[in-house]
């Protein structure tokens, strides 16, 4: 409870040194360091190329450095920073469809081929298959099992991302944690 | 024999599904993304008026030049105010004067010598003196 209103003082306290002209930037600098590496996985998650990922966080802080001066604190600095990415990511992913004549039969076939090529992995087989299992989720319902599974986000900020009830929600995840064990299953 | 059912849910908990990322990444993107932050407008206005700092003459010019400004309204009205009171044609409205007149020490010792034997003639012949019926008179 004491670390949960620590966290809520220093957030406003960041917020309002956002707000202030003096200390804009240097607060900006410290919500980079702050929330990069979040940012980072869920990217990288979604575009599953780390080249990519780092060029759209990238896009992300250049976005949200550029409309620094609309932000008035109503949602959490991490909400407003997690929307930005969600956003990016997708007309990230729309592009390459576009890009990718295979998009016709198979939307996100492309990024299978993207799990197939990386060169940032640990070489761990099991867990390329789970990354292929994920890729072939919706989009929506990849979004909502990356940010519940992985980042462990409670239903209610994901809510605030991406503008869901909390009871779709639950089932959204519940439907694509079924769909990867299905996967496996398949596999055996 | 049948090998147990992997629940790969359980398997991946807490990692990153074998995405891995180059070592240091993250410091040197923060420290990347930090400098390549461009300058916002408001920063800008902030250089342009550190780069050329105001001498004291020109943070003080504004406060001199409404001061003067006060000051000569202040003059003109002064000046308005002394031009409207003093009436020079009325010498009873300078107390100075009038009690000057009113003193006959001073104005006989100051006043009737100014006058000539001329001026005094003048008055005489003004009033109808006659000098001829003066000199019969004391011839008789």
């Amino acid at each position: 409870m004491a670390d949960k209103n620590t966290t809520e003082i220093e957030e406003k306290l960041l917020v309002k040194r956002l707000q202030d002209p003096k200390t804009c930037r240097k607060a900006f600098e410290e919500v980079i360091g702050k929330y990069s590496e979040s940012l980072y996985w869920q990217i990288r998650r979604m575009v599953q190329s780390h080249d990519d990922a780092a060029d759209i966080l990238q896009n992300v802080f250049m976005k949200a450095w550029s409309s620094i001066d609309q932000f008035r604190g109503a949602a959490k600095i991490s909400t407003w920073l997690h929307k930005i990415a969600i956003n990016e990511s997708i007309t990230h992913l729309d592009q390459q469809r576009k890009r990718q004549a295979s998009a016709i039969d198979d939307p996100d076939s492309h990024l299978s081929d993207m799990i197939e090529s990386d060169q940032h992995i640990d070489g761990d087989e099991l867990a390329k298959k789970f990354r292929k299992a994920i890729a072939m989720l919706p989009e929506k319902q990849r979004l909502v099992f990356n940010m519940r599974y992985f980042d462990e986000m409670p239903y209610e900020q994901i809510s605030n991302i991406l503008g869901t009830s909390v009871g779709a929600l639950k089932a959204s995840y519940h439907l694509a944690a079924k769909k990867i064990q299905q996967y496996f299953e398949d596999l055996d | 024999m049948m090998q147990p059912k992997v629940n790969i849910l359980e398997r991946m908990s807490g990692t990153n599904a074998g995405m891995t990322v180059p070592d240091g990444f993250f410091d040197d993107f923060n420290r990347r993304m930090a400098a390549s932050l461009p300058k916002q407008e408001w920063e800008t206005e902030g250089m342009a008026a550190k780069a050329e700092p105001r001498s004291r003459w020109q943070k003080m010019r504004p406060y001199i030049y409404m001061a003067a400004m006060f000051m000569g309204i202040w003059c003109m009205m002064k000046m308005f105010d002394l031009m409207k009171t003093a009436d020079h044609s009325d010498i009873s409205s300078n107390p100075v004067l009038m009690s000057a007149i009113d003193n006959d020490a001073f104005y006989y010792d100051y006043c009737i010598p100014e006058i000539s034997e001329g001026d005094i003639y003048d008055d005489l012949y003004d009033q109808g003196f006659d000098p001829g019926s003066m000199i019969a008179s004391a011839n008789k």
